[in-house]
């Protein structure tokens, strides 16, 4: 049975080898996020006024803090929140999202259903989150 | 186990291939997006994400090989020991992540099963492996007395 286990699984590897080398540009080993999509605190903070900060965090936590002038903009009340942000953006500007901190996904996902679903681009997510930004900003 | 052996052949054969397609499939929609399985899998907060990001791209082929082991009776028991491994390890993690709070998305079966709940989930997953370990003992049985 172990030959078998282990026959079955060196065969599954071949395929998973070739398609991890075809979808090498397509994904990052580092980083959940392409380092091209990530933006640090200092970089978001330069752009001024052509940044618009998305908080994607629940909206207790964004009731008790958040970047100045951020807009709330999470999943639970997408539909809701979704327009008054749009209502907001406008082409040139650049979205930074973020989330809790570095290990958070809600800025992923956010990020990544203003890029698919309401076909933005110039989508951003912030490099430690709100965290990074408390830390960079005391 | 007595009560295994009294089942028709053609039932075994029946379950082999509905389990064994179920992991095709299952499979197969992962491949066609590893990135998104990447995601998924990232979300139970378990592993780095690089290790996340390898499995990715194994345990779906992982799935279709073995779940052709199933339905083409190749390599048989070693494609059925471990789908009941993986499901077991799968449905610890399924746990621990709702015990721990997570808000998950499986992607076991892509975005068919994005809005699937947690009841649905676990009880699918339970149904494949006690189908799983009965065609295990089933197999053992049959191999011991030949």
């Amino acid at each position: 049975m172990v030959r078998q286990v282990l026959i079955v699984a060196a065969l599954a590897f071949v395929p998973g080898l070739g398609q991890a080398i075809y979808f090498r540009d397509k994904v990052s080993w580092q980083s959940p996020v392409p380092a091209s999509e990530m933006v640090t605190v200092a970089q978001a903070r330069a752009w001024g006024g052509n940044a618009i900060w998305v908080d994607a965090r629940p909206d207790n936590e964004f009731a008790r803090d958040h970047v100045p002038g951020a807009l709330s903009l999470n999943e639970d009340r997408w539909n809701e929140l979704l327009p008054q942000f749009l209502a907001a953006w406008s082409q040139e500007k650049k979205v930074v999202v973020y989330c809790s901190s570095q290990s958070c996904n809600a800025s992923r996902e956010v990020a990544r259903r203003l890029r698919n679903e309401a076909q933005l681009k110039n989508v951003f997510v912030l490099e430690g989150g709100w965290e990074e930004w408390l830390r960079t900003n005391r | 186990m007595n009560q295994l052996s009294t089942i028709p052949q053609f039932v075994w054969r029946i379950a082999d291939v509905i389990v064994g397609g179920v992991f095709i499939y299952a499979g197969a929609i992962k491949v066609l997006d590893p990135v998104q399985f990447a995601n998924d899998i990232d979300n139970y907060k378990i592993l780095p994400w690089t290790i996340g990001v390898g499995l990715a791209f194994y345990l779906p082929w992982l799935e279709i090989f073995c779940g052709l082991a199933l339905i083409l009776r190749l390599l048989y028991l070693g494609g059925l020991s471990i789908l009941t491994a993986l499901l077991a390890v799968f449905l610890g993690a399924t746990i621990a992540a709702k015990i721990r709070g997570l808000d998950i998305t499986c992607g076991c079966f892509g975005h068919a099963s994005q809005h699937w709940n947690f009841s649905v989930h676990l009880a699918l997953d339970l149904l494949l492996l006690v189908a799983l370990i009965s065609l295990l003992l089933r197999s053992e049985r049959v191999f011991r007395s030949a």
